[in-house]
């Protein structure tokens, strides 16, 4: 194992080594696993295609393959120190349109609620172009650094808010729809492993809030019923969070860890695959590769068509295969300037699940005979160390001090004759 | 009776005095290095206020941390949660520390301490090439002595500073980014990510780029003097500053003492105090380790001693000596 | 016809056990010996050795290169190391003593005076053969003197520097230095080099003497006594030129009967005697006169503080590394740091080793013998007296020479003192 990592090691130190050597810009490794580039059919499938906005003309850009965000850019420093590597219409957001304002896109995309796919997050639409910032701590599944525990005072709460569209950035709030009918769902480590209705959220209509008393993993859904012509929409949107902190009660943790996180009576969910060296802490870093299950009140769903869509809204689709399985790597898709960069950058990236079947029965007392689940999943990702940690770096200034200062004591003792110590006597052969 | 169990303690008391002190503090190193580094595998964990570095960076392997770690991160909380209701967090974790502490005294450097482990197989490594080692002259001591008091001063102030907004956070916790143990640790267990750069901000930059420097330097050092970071390590003066109520104590006894430095010859810090100090009863310094390399290395009986709450437990004796120092002779 | 009396009868050289110098060295062994009952049976090869070596003038033999040693500063360890042997050139001889008045100012130090009386004599007694190099630390004045006197005599004489003060680090350093250089020269003479090896040996030689005298020494800690003074005396004095080993298996065979008359709790004086330390000036075979003088007189010299006999050979080396640069720095230390002589600016560690040894070994009096002439001893004599003034020990300061003039008048002195020994015992028991 150690051995393993090592030779990990040493093969990293030369990967970086080479790229500091030449101004070619190496394939990031991320995007190949082994092959060290993608092949041309990963590029043309993550041929990026705007959420609910293709018909956007001021994002048609997006879909050429120069705008890839990460492609032909090195994750190393280059990157990083401000190399103009950036796609040029990331840096003209200013002029992006209102996302929710937008006529639908060419897949029905609102369903529940107006304004496209439901989902649940952790922050409220950002208005304007203005960074949000990026280095919030805590939050899903994330450590947010090394806080120790015990400092926190008073119960942690959550706030969620509703939001509808597929823009982690901008997608505005859900409308209220009278027309639908919404359930709310909380499922705590210590509650029913079936939740319990969330209770009221005291003030705005928007924000759905709760207590989280104990460390472990929080789930809500969000289950928005609507009849549209024959059609049932069934949307859930779901949202895991981690209230785990340094400290604390060891078993309570690992309780946690390994706590069902499925809901049995869930008309459609997403779960996100667990590593199986997941530590207490866990961060999805860009590049990595990330598995989700779809599942319908338990059981896994085949066909179902998953798209996921990161922070800057770039996105790719994927169909799940026999087992609800569906796996993305997750894009690099974060290049500020240098002296902007944040290594605890938190960007969100949506997920959302669509499923049609042919069920006939009655809502309202309407019937209907075809059910189209949705179902969206939130998550965070952050940079990969890879874009800002250089082991060539770490080992070149080693390396360097480390002969020179073991020269430099090593000539000082064999040259300089210090008085009284003229005569010396050494054992090495 | 009393007398047949007083005769059977003077056995054991004998027993103990006449040790190969140097094989059993090896094989005692070694065992804590296993449990400290390993121990984490066992789901071991002693914690996170442990007076030596067993470095938090160590993720895997790890059984304890450092109170370095908490100590700096404590620190840098925002002020008015730091001077409010964290600095309660802040108080128990010091005094858990303390306790911690008290128990062993420095013996934790001397004994536990994987770093000092790590320093001692160098040295043993330098010695088997049969290559001499450096020392200070008496004036660089003096000057390089304050060393671990700088740096423990800034190792409270810095994080002060990150708290109340003045340094940027990617500076935290910044001893622990130039201490050698998150490098060399965290490598016992193959974990090689602390060897890189951290571009992410010129903080960070300087830091890992210093800390990665400081590294080298300490291989370089610790090969050829002998305990070369101990010298330096600001938990050394942080101990030194609460040793007084320690159990464990280094007692010497200035009238049996010949003053034939054989203690100085020895210490692997070079402390000359050790020897010419004949009136101090208390004779651990801020450099000590208490390795007790200079109790075992004593020819006078009683003249040297280590207590734990008053009560003898190695002591140095003729015989002891005699065993130890003789090589060639088959006594 | 040839005269008779033109006949030349040669002058016939009166053999060397006819001489008076054999006879002074007979007359004290007498004494020793016969004066006594009970002497341990493992004396018997000291005696006997003193009897040839002293009395018939028999050769000593020795191995390799002779390197003569003027005072204990003089590290052996190093001499045995290059394969020579070393034999200390103190003497004790009144017939020397006056032979080398040449030398030296009318009151000067009877032990400097006998030593450069040996070295100009034809017939060097012990018999050891002529030094290939002589050692002459640079103590005090008289010895410093020696050197220049002793290569006019054609000796190859090595002055080996010793610092006037041993506390400042400093000191420390330069005769560190000191011993190094003395390596070297040693290096010069034998044509050997100083490996780990040899040193080694070298040290385990003399450390293994070392703990023989050691233990013989915590003999004399039992009251009443197992040995008396004059004999330890006598086998300190045999190391100065008697073969390292032959000398250690003596003493190792003297030590097993001492520990069978432990045993058999033998007494070799009474309980009453009064236990006496012996400092100062050191005795040196024939020159046993004081040490003899308080035991017959019934007194028991129980330890000592000189350089002929505790101060030799109590301290121990202890190495941290067994490499010859650590090993030769470690005896440089050996040889300075806990040395009690008088040539030191200040001698507190002096002061404190007495009363240590008064502490340990229940010294009921204290002599204090100075050599007319050795200045250095007469001028401790104060600090010394006040010393054991405030502890309330009673101490006789004796003035003396190598002549047996005062024989008499000292008998009467020490006779007085004992016996105010033994009364200040009796009103304290």
């Amino acid at each position: 194992m150690i051995k393993l990592k090592l030779s990990a090691f040493v093969a990293l130190a030369l990967l970086s080594l080479n790229s500091f050597g030449e101004d070619t810009p190496v394939a990031p490794k991320r995007y190949g696993q082994g092959a060290g580039r993608p092949s041309e059919a990963q590029i043309a499938e993550w041929r990026a295609k705007r959420a609910a906005a293709s018909e956007q003309p001021a994002r048609g850009g997006a879909a050429d393959m120069a705008g890839m965000p990460g492609m032909g850019a090195m994750p190393g420093m280059s990157g990083m120190m401000g190399a103009p590597d950036k796609p040029k219409e990331y840096g003209a957001r200013s002029g992006r349109p209102k996302e929710e304002g937008a006529s639908k896109g060419g897949r029905p995309g609102g369903m529940g609620m107006r304004g496209g796919a439901l989902w649940l997050s952790e922050t409220p639409p950002m208005r304007g172009d203005g960074a949000r910032s990026g280095s919030s701590r805590g939050g899903m599944g994330g450590m947010g650094g090394m806080q120790m525990g015990g400092e926190r005072g008073g119960v942690a709460k959550k706030r969620l808010w509703l939001r509808a569209g597929s823009d982690p950035q901008k997608s505005g709030f859900a409308q209220d729809d009278a027309e639908a009918e919404v359930a709310t769902l909380l499922v705590t480590p210590n509650g029913n492993p079936e939740g319990e209705a969330l209770p009221a959220a005291d003030d705005s209509h928007k924000g759905l809030s709760f207590e989280m008393p104990v460390q472990g993993f929080y789930r809500l859904y969000l289950t928005s019923r609507k009849l549209q012509g024959d059609t049932l929409n069934v949307a859930v949107a779901k949202a895991e969070i981690a209230n785990i902190g340094h400290g604390g009660d060891e078993e309570e943790i690992n309780k946690a860890l390994v706590a069902q996180r499925v809901l049995e009576s869930a008309p459609i969910e997403i779960v996100r695959e667990r590593k199986p060296d997941e530590k207490r802490f866990f961060q999805l870093k860009s590049g990595e590769e990330q598995a989700f299950i779809v599942l319908q009140k338990g059981l896994p769903v085949q066909g179902a068509r998953v798209r996921f869509v990161s922070y800057q809204g770039w996105s790719k689709e994927a169909v799940s295969d026999e087992q609800g399985r569906v796996s993305f790597q997750i894009i690099r898709d974060y290049f500020p300037p240098w002296n902007e960069f944040e290594k605890r950058f938190k960007a969100t990236y949506l997920l959302i699940a669509d499923v049609t079947v042919a069920e006939a029965g009655t809502f309202k007392e309407q019937p209907y005979s075809n059910v189209r689940y949705q179902t969206t999943l939130t998550g965070n990702y952050y940079p990969s160390p890879d874009d800002y940690a250089s082991y060539a770096w770490g080992l070149g200034i080693g390396t360097l001090i480390l002969l020179f200062s073991g020269t430099a004591v090593y000539l000082y003792r064999r040259r300089r004759v210090q008085p009284y110590r003229e005569v010396r006597f050494d054992d090495a052969k | 009776m009393i007398r047949q169990n007083n005769s059977r303690l003077q056995a054991i008391r004998d027993a103990v005095n006449q040790v190969h002190f140097n094989r059993f503090r090896f094989w005692f190193q070694l065992l804590a290095f296993a449990l400290f580094v390993y121990g984490g595998y066992l789901a071991i964990d002693f914690g996170s206020r442990l007076p030596f570095f067993s470095c938090g960076y160590n993720q895997e392997g790890r059984a304890g941390v450092c109170y370095l770690l908490p100590l700096q991160h404590q620190l840098s909380q925002p002020w008015p949660r730091l001077f409010g209701f964290a600095g309660i967090a802040f108080l128990t974790g010091l005094l858990t520390f303390a306790l911690w502490f008290i128990f062993l005294n420095k013996g934790w450097c001397g004994f536990v301490c994987p770093l000092g482990t790590i320093q001692d197989w160098l040295t043993a490594l330098r010695r088997r090439m049969g290559i001499r080692y450096s020392s200070y002259s008496h004036t660089r001591f003096e000057q390089l002595t304050k060393v671990k008091y700088i740096l423990l001063a800034l190792m409270i102030l810095i994080p002060l500073g990150i708290g109340g907004g003045l340094f940027s956070h990617s500076m935290s916790p910044p001893f622990c980014l130039i201490c050698p143990a998150r490098m060399i640790l965290p490598l016992f267990t193959g974990d090689v990510t602390q060897f890189t750069i951290d571009f992410s901000s010129t903080a960070a930059l300087v830091m890992t780029a210093l800390g990665i420097s400081v590294t080298a330097l300490f291989l370089v050092g610790s090969f050829v003097k002998k305990r070369f970071f101990c010298f330096f390590c600001p938990m050394s003066a942080l101990h030194y500053l609460i040793s007084k109520p320690a159990l464990l104590k280094l007692k010497k006894d200035g009238d049996k003492c010949t003053r034939c430095g054989d203690c100085y010859t020895v210490c692997d810090m070079g402390i000359r105090e050790i020897a010419d100090d004949v009136t101090t009863k208390n004779i651990m310094t801020d450099d000590c380790t208490l390795c007790l390399k200079c109790v075992a290395s004593c020819p006078e009986n009683g003249a040297l001693k280590a207590t734990f709450a008053g009560i003898p437990i190695f002591e140095s004796t003729e015989a002891g000596f005699i065993k130890r120092m003789n090589k060639g002779n088959k006594m | 016809m040839e005269n008779e009396t033109s006949k030349i009868v040669p002058i016939l050289p009166v053999p060397y056990s006819r001489s008076r110098q054999a006879g002074e060295a007979q007359d004290m062994l007498d004494h020793i010996v016969e004066d006594f009952q009970d002497n341990p049976q493992s004396m018997q090869y000291f005696y006997d050795l003193f009897r040839s070596v002293y009395c018939h003038g028999d050769e000593v033999k020795h191995e390799g290169k002779l390197v003569g040693t003027t005072c204990i500063h003089a590290p052996e360890e190093l001499i045995y190391a290059f394969g020579a042997t070393p034999v200390r050139l103190c003497n004790g001889s009144y017939h020397y003593d006056q032979k080398g008045a040449d030398f030296m100012p009318a009151k000067s130090c009877s032990l400097v005076k006998a030593t450069l009386g040996m070295l100009n004599s034809d017939n060097v007694i012990p018999k050891i053969g002529k030094p290939d190099l002589i050692v002459n630390p640079t103590t005090c004045d008289q010895k410093k003197k020696s050197s220049v006197m002793m290569e006019g005599m054609g000796y190859s004489v090595y002055d080996l520097e010793l610092p006037n003060v041993k506390e400042s680090e400093a000191a420390r350093v330069y005769w560190q230095r000191s011993v190094r250089q003395f390596a070297v020269r040693l290096r010069e003479l034998t044509g050997k080099k100083l490996t780990r090896k040899n040193l080694q040996a070298a040290m385990a030689k003399t450390s293994r003497a070392q703990v023989a005298f050691r233990k013989l020494h915590n003999f004399r800690l039992k009251s009443p006594s197992l040995i008396l003074g004059k004999d330890a005396f006598l086998v300190t004095n045999a190391y100065f030129f008697d073969d390292i080993e032959r000398w250690t298996d003596a003493v190792e065979k003297l030590n097993e009967e001492l520990a069978q008359r432990e045993q058999s709790g033998f007494k070799a004086v009474q309980s009453k005697a009064p236990r006496v330390l012996f400092t100062g000036s050191p005795p040196i075979f024939p020159n046993l006169k004081l040490p003899l003088l308080i035991e017959e007189a019934g007194g028991v010299v129980v330890t000592d503080e000189t350089c002929s006999s505790n101060r030799m050979l109590y301290d121990m080396t202890a190495v941290d590394e067994w490499l010859v640069h650590d090993m030769v720095d470690s005896l440089a230390d050996k040889y300075l740091k806990p040395c009690t002589c008088p040539i030191f600016t200040r001698n507190d560690d002096r002061i404190r080793r007495l009363l240590d040894l008064v502490k340990s070994y229940g010294v009921d009096g204290v002599v204090y013998q100075a050599f007319a002439g050795c200045q250095v001893y007469e001028m401790e004599y104060r600090s010394v007296a006040d010393a054991f003034n405030k502890a309330g020990i009673a101490m006789l300061y004796v003035e003396t020479d190598y002549s047996v003039d005062d024989k008499g008048q000292l008998s009467t002195r020490i006779e007085a003192f004992l016996e105010s020994l033994k009364n200040r015992k009796k009103h304290k028991g």
